[in-house]
Formats: structure tokens, C-alpha cells, sequence
């Protein structure tokens, strides 16, 4: 009898049309908690990080962790884990709202995707029943047009994941939609999908997820709950204007990225941010499963040519189609956000494409001729038509459609590219935020806010206040409460955004519970720290150096304008101190000691030749 | 007296419903008030709806003195993605 996890994997060979179920490993699991964990040390099992991302020997697994589905509060994720095609290195990217738990209620911890079908399929999954489908009628449909279509062919309840256009024609910005609207949406984890032909899968459970100790779970879930509504933070304004709250802060602060990155302040922000949001598109708030806090936003432009209704945006999606394109039209942000989502491809890569697009239009590098239209920086009926095309892969799209590193390779500027590991950098300037800097140049996924989100402690003092500015003792604060912390909070499959008013203590008193087996704080300092070097080792298998642990020119200059005028992103010694307290070489390579120290002995032969 | 303008983000727009989102409350205020009386004596805004509060673009303390031109900006506890 398993608890909290349900003990089954599910394999699915594409290529040969076989279907077959394995028991977890439930030492694995209790190394590597779940989720991200878990299926990031499934993958290291199944592929040598060497392989070509969009290969069919690449598999796609969709990753649950042991809190997924009990019902506490925010257990509403999963995560989609493969060799990442944007970028080459190891991609998770998670998401919330309803598919995630239905894995579970169907009698799965994770399902392993692998082979690719000849022609487009869509998985149907019935508790144990598990059929490969034709889906030749729903290729080219748009997500929300899928999962009407699916639910009507399968089951009226059931839970639907899949891609959008983008993701069938291999834009490697792409990523999986479930629940309509929901995007696990970075690293190109939609482009590997299409390459597998595998449209959607519809998935339908019955089942529960058992609990160890159901007195005891119950009684930590209660108490997670008091804590989150009596939260000011996750019950004030996070869930009455949602995460695009931020703008205006960040951009009071002179940290909010604007024009690709050439200057900190927008001066139309306000224009973009949450509280228009909520003032003018705003229909109502919606939950994922089992959240408190439903801080999703259902939003509506009623009339005129952004006509639209969707999700979000939020504050990524209003930031890279807002200010980092120069555009201050809400209701064309907020189209372009839905076009995102019809398409099924990342806000954040898509606008941020767009953005050096036009930089390389206004400094000429690329012409009027080779776009079809003029893409100046505010212009935003051009920014959402470049939206369009980059879904449709048309014309001009097709090229911005593998995102904003390949981009200004091909036109000559490398220099316009801003992010790391070919992942664009998201809303929070390295400039000003110096932890976001650091964690920006060695995330495992590229420059990504989630795997780290350092402001939570250089702005709102979580867990303590730490000036952005300040240098001091920022890369162990980078190392300890936020990467390694995130790494293990993103393999129980309780949401992040909890994090704001809970700790690991409140998780573990949950988890113990509900698997039987003894989690607790100690354990998840270790765990987490053993997920990141796992990360770690596979980019260094996948041939990643130490070399690409470092930020675009541009952040290292000065901020031009705006209340932090003449800040920089500061790197240099910062990053020979990570290493050190990661227990790395000067190379970024794990040394043998810590990988004993944290069992990961038996991987490829990268670690550090010292020690 | 000192001019310093105020705006106020998120909830704390209850405070002053009328104003628009993109507006300052220009203020004329005494040399050397402080940031927490004029919350408490000026605004008549509770100190602790405020989590953080910004001067010139940097989070500072509410016993911070104003000088003259300060662009003051409040937010109630808020966090985001
Ligand atoms: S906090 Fe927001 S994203 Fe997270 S589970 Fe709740 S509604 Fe979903």
C-alpha cells in the first residue's frame, strides 16, 4: 500500500503504440521528494544528457509530487521535465489548476511520454485504462477548442492537457496548456510535445490519493490554511490584484526592464499594471484545485480590435508584452496574452523576442522588408501582429518562433539577446536586484525568476530584508533558501506561492502524514540541495560549462535613467563564492565529496577531477 | 514647509478613492516631518496597513525625514511572480 504517492508509473512508447505500468521506486522518491525532484531523476535514468532535445529518444514526463491532490492547500501542481529544445539543458516547467491532481485520482505519480507517433494522437486515460488515439481532428486546434472537443469525446470531467498550434509546428517557445488557460509554459516543453505528434492527453480518475495519517494530515492542512488566509500578503493584495500588482512597485524602483532591456523604468507602467487590470478587464478571480488564495485572473476586453477573453495576464505576461516592447495599451496587451495562449507558447519568450526584434528593426539590423510591416519599439497593433504570426509560424513568425537567442545570432547581434542559457531573463532587473543577478547567471533552467525568486527577501523581507543593492552573503541566500528551497518545494506539488506564508516546516508537517515516511525540515535542506546538483550534472553532461554562467553584456553597464540610475548587474566574485559554497570547483563542477555527501555518485563522470 | 508628492498603490487606494492610479498627491509638509507622521498626522493612514514604503525608488524605514522634492510611494504587505 502506497500513501501520498500511489506507487504507479505510467510508460507510453509512442513509436510502438505500448502502454505498460511500473512501480515507483520508493527509495527514489523519498531522495528526491516528487515532482520536479522525482522526474528530473527519472530522466537522468532514461537519457545521457548528450541526446538531441528534439529527438524521439527524449521522453516527456509529467510529474506529480506526493502532495498533489490530497486536498491541502495549493496541491494543485505538476511538472513537465525533458531535455529542454529552447535551450539544451535539463527544462521543468510546472503548472497548477486541475490536470495535475486528476493524474493522481487516475492512479499516477508520473507518466513517462516516449518514441514518437507517425501521425497526431491524443492519449486517453481512464483510471487503468489507457488508450493511444487518433487525434487528426483536433491538430490545429487552439487549447480551449481542444478540450471542449475532448471532453465531449472522452468524458464531460475530464482533465485535458495539450498544445496549441505553436506547439505543433515546433516553435521552441512553446510550452503545454491545461485547464483551458494554464501554461507550463518555459524552456520549449510544447515544441517536444508536437515533435512527438502527441496532440493532447485527457485524463479522467476516480480514485484518491491515501493518506498515512489522515488525523494527523488534516489537522496540518487546517492549520496551512489558518496561516494562508490570515496571511496579509497571500489573502491581501495577491489575490485582490494578482501577481501583476508588482508593476508599479518594480518600476518604482527603477528594476522593471524595459525597451529589451535598455532602461529600468517605464513610463507608462501604470497603464499595464494590476490595478488597471482589476479596474478595466477584470471578471472575476479563479482558484486551482484545493487553493485558498486564487489569485488567477479571468479577464474580458469586450469591444474594438483586442477583443478577447482569457486568463491573466500577469505580471510576466503584462511585463514582456508591456514594457519590455515599449507598450503601454492594456487591452493589446491583454490580446496579445491571449493569443499566447491560443497558440500555447510562452508570454515571457514571446514578448521578450519580440522586443529584440525590434530592437534590431530600430537599429537597422533587420529591415521593413524582411518583417512585412514596420516593429518599432510602443508600436503595439505591430507587436501583436508579430504575436500572431510568431503562433502561425508565418512568414516572418517562423524565425521568431525559436525564440530571441536564435534571433539576434542570425541578424548579427548576439549582444540584443538578453537572458541566460538561451532563456530570456523575466520582469525583475539584475541591475538593481543583485540576488536576482546571481541567480539569474546559474539557474539550471536559464535566467528564469521561479527557480529563485530572490525579491521575495530584497523586497518584501521573506523570509528577512536584504537590500537589493547589497553584495554581502547574497550567494548563499541565493544557494539555501531560495534555489534549494524552491527545488524541494516544486517536488511536493504544492504551489510556490504559499511560500509567502509558510515555510518548509508546514510542508513537512504535511508530508510526513501523508506518505508515512519521515520528512521534516532537516531532510529538505538536504533534498533540495541534492535535486539542484542533479539539475547541475545533467547540463554539465549536456555540455555546459561554467562559462555559460554569466549575464548579456548589457546588465553589467549601467542603468541609464530612473530612480536607479548608474546601477549595474555585479557578477564577478559572486560567482567563485556560489561555487565554493555549492561545494563546486572553480569549474562549477560538483566535487566527488559532495556528491557522496549527497548519494548522487552513480551519474556520468562530470564531476570535478580535484578532491 | 517642504513639497514631496505621495502615491498609494494596491488597497492603500481606499485611503484616497478619488485619486486617479497614474496621480501623486502633491503635499506641502513641515521640515523634518517623518515618514510615519505623515501617515499618521497628514494622510491619516495606519502605519501598519503599510509593508513598504518607498522613497525616490528605495524601500526605507518610516522614521525616514522627508526633504524637500521626495517622491514618497506606499504599498500595503504584497508579493508577487
Ligand atoms: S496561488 Fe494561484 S497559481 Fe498557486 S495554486 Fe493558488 S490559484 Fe493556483
Amino acid at each position: 500500500m502506497y500513501y501520498g504517492y500511489t506507487g504507479t508509473i505510467l510508460r507510453v512508447n509512442l513509436t510502438h503504440g505500448e502502454v505498460t505500468k511500473e512501480a515507483l521506486d520508493l527509495k527514489m522518491a523519498e531522495e528526491f521528494v516528487g515532482g520536479r525532484g522525482l522526474a528530473s531523476r527519472l530522466l537522468c535514468a532514461e537519457i545521457d544528457p548528450e541526446i538531441e532535445a528534439m529527438s524521439p529518444e527524449n521522453p516527456l514526463i509529467f510529474g506529480t509530487g506526493p502532495l498533489t491532490g490530497t486536498g491541502a492547500p495549493a496541491t494543485a501542481r505538476y511538472v513537465v521535465v525533458c531535455k529542454a529544445p529552447l535551450t539544451g539543458t535539463i527544462a521543468c516547467s510546472n503548472s497548477g489548476g486541475f490536470f495535475g491532481p486528476e493524474i493522481k485520482f487516475a492512479g499516477y505519480d508520473a507518466l513517462i511520454i516516449e518514441g514518437e507517433s507517425p501521425e497526431p494522437v491524443y492519449l486517453w486515460i481512464q483510471d487503468d485504462r489507457v488508450e493511444i488515439r487518433s487525434a487528426s481532428l483536433l491538430w490545429g486546434k487552439t487549447p480551449v477548442e481542444t478540450e471542449s472537443t475532448l471532453q465531449k469525446l472522452t468524458h464531460p470531467a475530464s482533465k485535458i492537457a495539450c498544445i496549441g498550434p505553436g506547439g505543433e509546428k515546433l516553435s521552441l517557445m512553446a510550452g503545454i496548456v491545461n485547464d483551458n488557460y494554464r501554461l507550463a509554459a518555459r524552456s520549449g516543453v510544447g515544441a517536444l510535445m508536437g515533435k512527438k505528434k502527441l496532440k493532447a492527453i485527457a485524463i479522467r480518475g476516480t480514485g484518491g490519493v491515501n493518506l498515512a495519517d489522515p488525523e494527523q494530515f488534516w489537522k496540518a492542512s487546517m492549520d496551512m490554511h489558518a496561516k494562508i488566509t490570515g496571511d496579509p500578503v497571500s489573502f491581501g493584495s495577491f489575490r485582490a490584484y494578482g501577481t501583476a500588482s508588482l508593476v508599479n512597485l518594480i518600476n518604482e524602483m527603477g528594476a522593471y526592464p524595459t525597451r529589451n532591456f535598455q532602461s529600468d523604468t517605464f513610463e507608462d507602467a501604470v497603464k499595464t499594471g494590476g490595478e488597471a487590470i482589476t479596474e478595466d478587464i477584470l471578471e472575476r478571480n479563479r482558484a486551482c484545485f484545493a487553493c485558498p488564495i486564487s489569485c488567477t485572473r479571468v479577464t474580458e476586453v469586450k469591444e474594438g480590435p483586442y477583443k478577447g477573453r482569457g486568463e491573466g495576464p500577469e505580471y510576466e505576461s503584462t511585463w514582456s508584452l508591456g514594457a519590455l516592447c515599449g507598450v503601454s495599451n492594456l487591452e493589446a496587451v491583454a490580446k496579445a496574452n491571449y493569443l499566447c495562449g491560443d497558440y500555447g507558447i510562452d508570454t515571457i519568450s514571446t514578448g521578450a523576442t519580440i522586443a529584440c526584434a525590434m530592437e534590431l528593426f530600430e537599429t537597422g539590423a533587420l529591415s521593413e522588408k524582411e518583417i512585412g510591416f514596420p516593429l518599432r519599439f510602443g508600436d503595439e497593433a505591430a507587436m501583436v501582429r508579430a504575436v500572431e504570426m510568431t503562433g502561425k509560424r508565418e512568414g516572418f513568425g517562423d524565425i521568431l518562433a525559436d525564440g530571441s537567442y536564435r534571433l539576434a545570432e542570425r541578424y548579427g547581434h548576439p549582444e540584443f539577446f538578453m537572458g541566460v542559457k538561451k532563456l530570456e531573463m523575466s520582469a525583475y532587473s539584475p541591475r538593481v536586484f543583485q540576488g536576482m543577478a546571481l541567480q539569474y547567471a546559474t539557474s539550471n533552467r536559464g535566467a528564469c525568476h521561479v527557480r529563485g525568486n530572490t525579491v521575495a527577501a530584497e523586497l518584501y523581507g521573506i523570509p528577512r530584508y536584504m537590500p537589493p543593492e547589497v553584495l554581502e552573503q547574497k550567494e548563499e541566500m541565493v544557494r539555501r533558501p531560495f534555489q534549494n528551497s524552491t527545488a524541494f518545494v516544486d517536488s511536493t506539488g504544492i504551489c510556490l506561492f504559499t511560500k509567502f506564508a509558510i515555510t518548509h516546516r508546514e510542508i513537512c508537517a504535511l508530508l510526513a502524514p501523508a506518505t508515512g515516511i519521515d520528512f521534516n525540515f532537516d531532510r529538505s535542506i538536504v533534498q533540495g540541495d541534492r535535486i539542484w546538483n542533479l539539475e547541475r550534472m545533467f547540463n554539465l553532461r549536456a555540455g555546459f560549462t561554467a562559462a555559460d554562467d554569466k549575464l548579456p553584456a548589457r546588465v553589467s553597464e549601467p542603468s541609464p535613467d530612473g530612480p536607479r540610475a548608474g546601477s549595474r548587474a555585479i557578477l564577478q566574485n559572486h560567482i567563485q563564492t556560489y561555487y565554493q559554497l555549492r561545494g563546486w570547483d572553480e569549474e562549477g563542477r560538483p566535487t566527488r565529496s559532495k556528491l557522496k555527501e549527497l548519494n548522487l555518485e552513480d551519474f556520468w563522470n562530470v564531476c570535478s577531477e580535484h578532491d | 514647509m517642504i513639497n514631496v508628492t505621495v502615491k498609494l498603490s494596491a488597497d492603500l487606494r481606499r485611503y484616497r478613492p478619488a485619486l486617479r492610479i497614474d496621480e501623486s498627491l502633491p503635499l506641502s509638509v513641515p521640515e523634518e516631518t517623518t515618514l510615519l507622521e505623515l501617515l499618521s498626522e497628514i494622510l491619516q493612514i495606519p502605519a501598519h496597513a503599510i509593508a513598504i514604503p518607498i522613497v525616490n525608488g528605495v524601500k526605507c524605514k518610516l522614521n525616514q525625514k522627508l526633504v524637500e522634492g521626495d517622491r514618497v510611494a506606499f504599498w500595503p504587505p504584497m508579493a508577487g511572480g
